[in-house]
């Protein structure tokens, strides 16, 4: 047994060092890897259970309508910006009324999901008539 | 000890039979005829193609009304309440109508949700292979449309009712301000 060591040998990694100290380089990648696949995991989780999902025109199928979204600038003029603090007086009354009334108005003005679409009969998958 | 067992057997059966009913009830409101299924099958391509435009058009009607309803809130009536506290006026009536307001905004949310997640899952049967199972589908879409539009309807009923809580509080103020 020879215990002459050379120059070389010191840049060479001794033996006695772990597996996981051999390929560090590879645990960090793969670590870095399942970690953020558990974040986009998590992060899809909630994209599905808070409802962004139902809002977010921009998948797949919504394309042909997200154009008609109405944007936050046009939601932004149109609701002006009534200020929550300052005196209350006849004027600010007013001036909330007029607000609050074209609003409320414009938002009940649709009457939306009423009618039927879904009718078996209207989508011809109901039961078939002795007519048909 | 007899009497022990008859009461967990008792509770068991208790327990039960809601199920065993509503097993019975579901199995009795499926039976849909050899007929019906071809014709299921036949309109699967254009049921299909009506569902998805109404899924797109139902999509859109929900960001664009969500929007104006949940600016109605934040931009109107919790500006206006705070307006009115922080000038020491009495804003309970206001305060109440619009909490009542948020909690039918909260409903309207969840039940779209729910209607949506219904309506994907009809979209994804495959209804030449699978026709009872995408009427059922479908028509449990249909219930939870049904109940979107209810909470629609209760969220202007709320609008109505901060409209007359502002009204009163309107008058109120003139009155006093006529007084003063």
């Amino acid at each position: 047994m020879s215990d002459v060591h050379t120059e070389h040998d010191a840049y060479d990694q001794p033996d006695d060092v772990s597996y996981w100290a051999k390929h560090r380089l590879l645990a960090l990648i793969v670590s870095a890897i399942i970690i953020s696949l558990g974040l986009v995991t998590i992060s899809l989780a909630l994209y599905g259970s808070s409802g962004a999902a139902q809002l977010d025109l921009s998948r797949p199928g919504y394309r042909a309508v997200s154009s008609q979204a109405v944007k936050s600038e046009q939601t932004d003029k149109d609701f002006g910006n009534y200020a929550a603090f300052g005196p209350l007086d006849q004027a600010s009354i007013t001036e909330f009324k007029t607000l609050y009334d074209k609003q409320a108005g414009s938002a009940k003005a649709v009457d939306a999901f009423s009618g039927d679409p879904l009718d078996p009969v209207f989508l011809q998958i109901n039961a078939p008539s002795t007519n048909d | 000890m007899k009497y022990s067992y008859r009461i967990i057997i008792g509770l068991m059966v208790a327990l039960a039979l809601p199920f065993a009913i509503a097993g019975v009830v579901n199995a009795q409101s499926t039976p849909l005829s050899n007929e019906q299924l071809a014709r299921i099958v036949t309109n699967c391509v254009s049921a299909k193609n009506t569902l998805n435009q109404l899924h797109a058009s139902d999509a859109l009607l929900r960001v664009n009304r969500g929007q104006a309803y949940v600016s109605i809130s934040s931009r109107l009536m919790t500006r206006f309440n705070n307006r009115v506290e922080t000038n020491s006026y009495d804003a309970k009536d206001l305060t109440s109508a619009t909490q009542n307001y948020d909690n039918s905004y909260t409903a309207f949310y969840a039940s779209y949700k729910a209607y949506e997640e219904q309506l994907s899952l009809a979209l994804r049967i495959d209804c030449t292979k699978q026709p009872a199972e995408f009427y059922q589908a479908v028509a449990s879409a249909r219930t939870k449309r049904t109940q979107v539009h209810t909470d629609v309807v209760r969220l202007h009923q709320n609008i109505d009712d901060y409209s007359a809580a502002f009204a009163t509080f309107s008058t109120d103020f003139t009155s006093r301000g006529v007084n003063n």
